[in-house]
């Protein structure tokens, strides 16, 4: 068993610079920013983030938020790179604090050359490498309200890291300019004040001086806007949900998006009525999705068994959080896995497919709906908190490789020429073709008892027999069809990774890490993960010596999936796991490495 | 060319004499009289004897899950508004397990009619209490639920209406002025039916003579919400079935549901999703969003 990653880390004690000492260069750098909700951590987060964009640097931010509208402790924290990141940094370069528990909360990631710099309104810190400044009173007198202190911080930041003026001043006019002229006005003054006051503040001006990069031609978004964009351009036009963390902007990005192209987004009273609406939507002839979390997806459990054996095409999009129960609906866990592979009583075929990135999930979004339709099996979209909600800079989502593929979708011409219609008739692949209602001239009947070829309620054994082959042996004969895994890394290598989702960006990390210490590794990243894509993961587990499964949660899951479908291979199989409701860095992963530490 | 031949009927799987039959005669003869196309018309059966009715006719059916038959249907008439769709379960199924959906279904006033065979047991299971029970059957301890009182007090222009499968002449034309309704794009059209289950609770000979038609009480007025809700509470309370419409909306309006999220264009389920008619809209939706 392995333990969580540790977070604990050295209390800064190394001394600053002093006035006029050159800058320390950051080619990679993380600010962590925390205060009470409310108090504007999202919004620096976010002009940090665009003032790193326009300097080319690779952006991941992400939120540490409370499951509650106002008030608690927030904190966010963003990363700019020029090398290409997606994880979290090791460690905190500086910390920007509203409120003393930030401070509390991240000194223990502070970097030993970090800083702080906070906001003495309401308290004082005594630690070294620390410059207070009384944001919301600066701010409160010339702009009548504290609110502006976010920016004023924002302004302070700029000077401690050496930014160029115009391009910070042209961040703030890019996000409040369609606000209102005096939204900018107002932010344009708190900047100012912020630049001020940390321009006198010794050891402050140009400590740090952050790298520009070459990383233009990407755009920033996060996993549950690529599901959205994704599933339009698929040919998504029906999607019902309830509300739920962390899945819901998949939900409210589409109903901004789907009107224009004639489709229909519905919130339901409950996950039953969502998932139920969608199997008759899709039932009716449009490709169909809906997304939801742990709890949400328990209660959808019923319908995707119904949809199984009644062989109805639907997407549900699993965004994953800290479960059981309610859990904490607002952190990082995967750990649906094992409930997804063995979903609901009963038993019928579903495909698990995984994006890692958001440009990877707009193009499995788009597959997992044609995958859908032409295996009429339920496909889950498995997605997890960071992936869903973190935000990362992305290659462009290619319009050029999009497809859809409808399968053995009947139309009225095709329907109209065959002499019989059976709407689960038996074939060579196990996929009957399929006519919606209103075709001419014929009718479906679907249903959730065993049936015979017609839809008639059978209880004929030897039609069980055939019926239960047809359905379950689309999870073989699919697999050549099924997103395939993806690999990085030295194909000589002897030490291996597996995974999947948004452990991805860490693994990656620790790969680069290791190769400096000597370590060459290689990782599969698979992008389906049930039916267990043996054919891909066997052979990389007979190249190396030993294969390190990082995933989290607590037991293991897809470890075990790995093991108990390819046990002759067990041996090779080590679990680095992780379940505090935190994402992995790459240095948890470097020191669970054999050797490596 | 020679039709495609589809799914044939099957026979009925219910005890003889059972209220249903008289459902599943209506409903043909209203489809019939309207002269809905076959395979227009979408069935979905919930679980229970009534459940199956879509079985026993040409039609479109979906055999849903427990409860979940109206979810299923609302979803089927969003993703295509030129289909008609019929819900049709049990008490059970519709004031049990599907409750929730039950009361949602009168907000989101999708245009389709959801027919419940009240027999006030759960027959298929062999006679245990269901939500429309009387005190005393079975054991029940629970007063029933009134599925008309229920309906009258959801601020909604739906159409809401009661029959007997002892009269099922009155019954054909309020299925017939339902699926006008829905097919006129006026919204959800709610019809509960009395349907004796003549083997665990055979009710004929005594509903009979509790049946009230509220056309024929003093100041019966369906567009008026607030009468009819005191009509029938009236009638309930002193031991009496009122039948007959319930409500029918004054208002001429069409459902807001699909005209707004659809337009005037034929739904999703007809719009094309291949890449290339769409690709500059595509091109513009990924420019601006991201």
């Amino acid at each position: 068993m392995t333990s969580p990653a540790a977070r604990v880390g050295p209390i800064p004690t190394e001394s600053g610079p002093a006035s006029g000492a050159p800058p320390r260069e950051l080619a990679d750098v993380s600010v962590m920013i925390g205060g009470q909700g409310g108090d504007g951590t999202l919004t620096v987060t976010d002009l940090l983030a665009r003032y790193f964009r326009k300097r080319g640097l690779y952006v991941y931010a992400s939120r540490n938020v409370l499951s509650r509208i106002r008030g608690g402790h927030a904190d966010a924290s963003v990363r700019g790179c020029r090398d290409p990141v997606s994880a979290v940094k090791n460690q905190v370069d500086v910390i920007v604090a509203f409120d003393q528990q930030a401070i509390e909360i991240g000194q223990h990631e502070l970097a030993p050359h970090g800083f702080i710099l906070y906001d003495s309104t309401t308290f004082h810190s005594d630690l070294p490498n620390s410059a207070g400044f009384p944001f919301a009173t600066l701010v409160g007198g010339p702009l009548g309200q504290p609110i502006f202190k976010n920016t004023a911080a924002y302004g302070a930041l700029s000077v401690l890291f050496g930014f160029d003026p115009a391009m910070t001043r042209g961040v703030i006019e890019d996000r409040f300019r369609r606000r209102s002229p005096e939204a900018l006005e107002k932010n344009l003054k708190a900047l100012e004040i912020g630049r001020k006051a940390a321009l006198e503040a010794p050891g402050v001006p140009d400590r740090y001086a952050v790298a520009s990069g070459d990383a233009h031609d990407v755009i920033l978004t996060t996993g549950n806007q690529a599901v959205a964009l994704g599933f339009v351009v698929g040919g998504g036009r029906f999607f019902a949900g309830y509300p739920i963390t962390p899945a819901t902007e998949i939900m409210e990005y589409l109903q901004r998006y789907l009107p224009a192209f004639d489709g229909v987004v519905r919130q339901a009273e409950d996950e039953l009525a969502a998932i139920n609406m969608v199997i008759g939507a899709a039932y009716a002839g449009a490709r169909a999705m809906t997304s939801t979390s742990g709890p949400g997806l328990s209660l959808m459990t019923e319908g995707i068994g119904h949809a199984g054996t009644a062989e109805i095409p639907v997407v549900v999009a699993d965004c994953q959080r800290v479960g059981p129960s309610t859990g904490q609906p607002t952190r990082h866990e995967q750990s649906d896995l094992s409930h997804l592979a063995n979903l609901g009583h009963g038993e019928y075929p579903r495909f698990l497919v995984a994006p890692a990135d958001p440009h990877d999930a707009f193009e499995i979004t788009i597959q997992a709906l044609n995958l859908a339709e032409r295996w009429r099996v339920p496909v889950i979209l498995l997605l997890d908190q960071a992936l869903c909600q973190n935000t990362t800079t992305s290659p462009r989502f290619d319009l050029s490789k999009a497809l859809v593929d409808r399968g053995k979708r009947l139309t009225a011409e095709t329907a109209g020429a065959l002499a019989q219609y059976k709407v689960y008739e038996f074939t060579d692949d196990g996929v009957s073709p399929f006519a919606p209602p209103g075709t001419p001239g014929l009718w479906s009947e679907v249903t959730g008892n065993e049936h015979d070829e017609w839809g008639h309620v059978s209880v004929n054994p030897a039609n069980r027999l055939k019926m239960m082959e047809k359905r379950m042996e689309k999870m073989v004969r699919a697999r050549d069809e099924l997103p395939a895994s993806r690999c990085f890394g030295p194909a000589d290598a002897k030490v291996g990774f597996v995974g999947y989702g948004s452990t991805s960006g860490p693994i990656l990390e620790a790969q680069a890490v290791l190769a400096s210490r000597g370590i060459p590794s290689r990782y599969l990243q698979a992008r389906t993960v049930y039916p267990v894509p043996t054919h891909e993961i066997g052979p990389f587990l007979d190249r190396v010596d030993r294969a390190y499964v990082v995933e989290n949660n607590y037991t293991g899951q897809f470890a075990r999936l790995l093991r108990e479908t390819m046990p002759e291979r067990h041996g090779k199989l080590r679990s680095i796991r992780r379940y505090d409701g935190y994402t992995f860095r790459a240095v948890d992963i470097v020191s669970n490495v054999e050797g490596a530490a | 060319m020679t039709p495609t031949v589809s799914a044939k009927p099957v026979p009925p799987i219910w005890c003889p004499g059972c209220g249903d039959f008289s459902v599943l005669a209506a409903v043909k003869k209203a489809a019939a009289n309207l002269k809905i196309a076959t395979h227009d018309l979408v069935l979905v059966g919930g679980i229970g004897c009534s459940g199956s009715i879509h079985n026993f006719l040409e039609v479109n059916g979906i055999h849903a899950l427990h409860g979940r038959l109206l979810a299923q249907a609302v979803g089927v008439k969003l993703a295509n508004p030129q289909l008609t769709v019929v819900a049709a379960g049990g008490d059970g199924d519709g004031y049990a397990i599907g409750m929730g959906h039950f009361i949602h279904a009168f907000k989101k006033n999708a245009s389709i009619l959801y027919l419940v065979m009240n027999n006030e047991t759960y027959g298929l299971t062999k006679g245990q209490a269901s939500p429309t029970s009387q005190l005393g059957y079975e054991g029940n301890v629970e007063p029933p639920f009134h599925s008309i009182l229920t309906a009258l007090s959801i601020p909604a222009p739906n159409f809401i209406a009661r029959t007997f499968s002892g009269d099922p002449k009155s019954m054909t034309a309020i299925l017939e002025e339902a699926l006008r309704f829905n097919r006129a794009g006026r919204g959800f059209a709610f019809v509960e039916d009395l349907s004796p289950c003549v083997t665990y609770n055979d009710t004929y000979k005594l509903w009979r003579e509790k049946i009230v038609d509220v056309a024929t009480l003093p100041g019966y007025d369906p567009a008026d919400r607030k009468t009819m809700f005191r009509l029938c509470l009236e009638q309930v309370e002193a031991g009496r079935l009122p039948v007959g419409v319930m409500h029918r909306p004054r208002e001429t309006t069409r459902d807001g549901l699909e005209v707004k999220l659809v337009g005037e264009r034929l739904g999703p389920v007809r719009t094309d999703i291949r890449i290339e008619p769409n690709l500059a809209a595509y091109e513009k939706l990924l420019a601006s969003a991201t």
